[in-house]
């Protein structure tokens, strides 16, 4: 997280090989990216653009999704079982044969997300995936990054969306001016004031109740909470 | 590769002798040139057309970008020359090449040193229709943003694994296919946020519009203009008496 202009695109860009190093190395799966070409970099990390009409093209959904696939260079009949598993496991079946140009926003971003997916990825970057979505939607997102994250599969997402990293994401890493001020797990590094200020971030609500009732400093969760509330309405 | 050709929009403020011209003037330049490019077809006079143009791009500090677009150009260059060769001769097919740049290099500098609002305000004052000269500015101003988008997609496509390099030359037309349509796509959309943006900011609600910064025409413009236009006599009376040395005619055995 951080500011706009801070780096987080162009960090996220170097893991990829969109951008190439200027000096330093950079290593996935102890392989150093310089010697793997964006393609074969694409096997092992999925990244999500984030805005979808950036890459939909194609005439049909399922077309859509199994486009990675094809230039991969399987076979038509894996394309069509892994195009129909993904299809199954996003709730898209209903729109398989639909052209993704007539989804509304939030199916799009689904498609584009299910069309990274496809190809099974070690390494997830989500570029701001919860913008536009509404309220369903962010939980179904949420729900399904939970899936991946038990498949081992890393995920590393970039937001500005302080109440969905509060909620969700357990750990957390602040950028600045091209600089990475802090990282660490969430429930530390978003209760600290000086640090938020620094990335100009304000405090997630959670975190400002808690300061207002003078808890102890942290991040709690909304159990937690629930349980100090009480404790203190009885006292 | 050939996103490199559209550095000719990429403007930028500068103080020197070029960029305080007129845009009028410079407009009359470039038409001065393309009618005397179109007067020729042998190598000679279009290389020295050619040549007298850059003078005026070491004057307005702007040899890097004008090297770009040709750089860009330099494909179509070759396609024209191999096409000429093969169906009618090599030295017009040299010839041609050298009018595009001539043209193109003219019309480079127009955009190279007009700001795209001194673009609009002189084709106003030279009785265009205000929202025609708004579209055309509009549209110099989108270059950028479009050359930023297309790059973008371009990315987008090269995770999912495109590879643009790959294949034959038909397969690398195809592969252009995942860029070209979201590029549509998004301009499309882009044009009816614009479009619905000017609306709600009243575009087009007063009949009679005046400008802060009316263009003046300077003493300098004058004396280029009456340069241009005696430069553009003496060719049509070179090529109407036929009076041409014939070292100007002169043709690369091929």
């Amino acid at each position: 997280m951080g500011k706009n202009g801070a780096g987080k695109t162009t960090l996220v860009k170097l893991f990829n090989g969109l951008l190439k190093p200027d000096k330093g190395e950079i290593f996935v799966n102890n392989k150093n990216i310089i010697t793997l070409s964006i393609a074969e970099l694409a096997h092992i990390i999925g990244f999500v653009f984030q805005n979808a009409d950036n890459q939909i093209f194609s005439r049909t959904v399922s077309d859509e999704i199994g486009f990675i696939l094809k230039n991969f260079g399987y076979n038509e009949s894996d394309i069509n079982n892994q195009v129909s598993n993904i299809l199954k496991r996003f709730n898209l079946e209903q729109f398989k044969e639909r052209s993704p140009f007539l989804l509304s926003g939030g199916e799009r971003k689904r498609v584009a997300l299910a069309s990274i997916l496809c190809a099974n990825p070690e390494i997830v970057i989500l570029d701001e995936p919860t913008i536009g979505q509404d309220a369903s939607e962010k939980k179904k997102l949420v729900s399904l990054l939970q899936e991946l994250n038990q498949n081992r599969v890393t995920i590393i997402i970039i937001t500005h969306d302080i109440e969905f990293i509060a909620e969700y994401i357990p750990h957390c890493i602040l950028m600045r001016k091209g600089l990475l001020i802090a990282e660490g797990p969430t429930k530390y590094l978003l209760a600290n004031e000086k640090l938020l200020e620094e990335a100009s971030l304000i405090k997630p609500q959670l975190v400002q109740l808690s300061d207002l009732l003078n808890f102890e400093k942290g991040l709690h969760t909304l159990e937690y909470m629930k349980e100090q509330i009480l404790e203190f309405l009885k006292s | 590769m050939a996103i490199n050709f559209l550095e000719a929009f990429k403007f930028k403020r500068k103080n020197t002798f070029i960029h305080n011209l007129d845009p009028r003037t410079k407009l009359y330049f470039a038409l001065i040139i393309t009618i005397i490019s179109l007067c020729f077809n042998t190598i000679i006079p279009l290389l020295i057309l050619f040549l007298s143009i850059i003078p005026f791009f070491i004057l307005g500090k702007i040899m890097t970008q004008w090297i770009n677009t040709l750089r860009g150009l330099i494909f179509l260059a070759i396609f024209i020359i191999i096409i000429d060769t093969l169906f009618i001769e090599f030295n017009l097919g040299v010839a041609m090449s050298l009018r595009l740049f001539a043209l193109i290099s003219a019309f480079t500098l127009f955009f190279l040193t007009v700001h795209p609002d001194d673009f609009s305000q002189s084709l106003i004052q030279m009785k265009v229709p205000f929202s025609f000269a708004f579209a055309l500015s509009l549209a110099i101003r989108f270059v950028p943003t479009l050359s930023q988008e297309a790059q973008n997609v371009r990315e987008a496509q090269m995770v999912r694994g495109l590879e643009l390099q790959k294949g034959n030359i038909l397969k690398k037309v195809k592969n252009f296919i995942p860029i070209i349509i979201p590029l549509i796509i998004l301009s499309i959309q882009r044009a009816m946020v614009v479009a619905e943006s000017l609306e709600s900011r009243g575009f087009g609600a007063s009949k009679k519009r005046t400008y802060l910064y009316p263009l003046k025409m300077k003493m300098k413009d004058f004396f280029i203009i009456i340069l241009l236009t005696g430069l553009l006599i003496f060719i049509i009376w070179i090529l109407i008496t036929g009076s041409l040395p014939s070292w100007m005619q002169f043709r690369i055995p091929f």
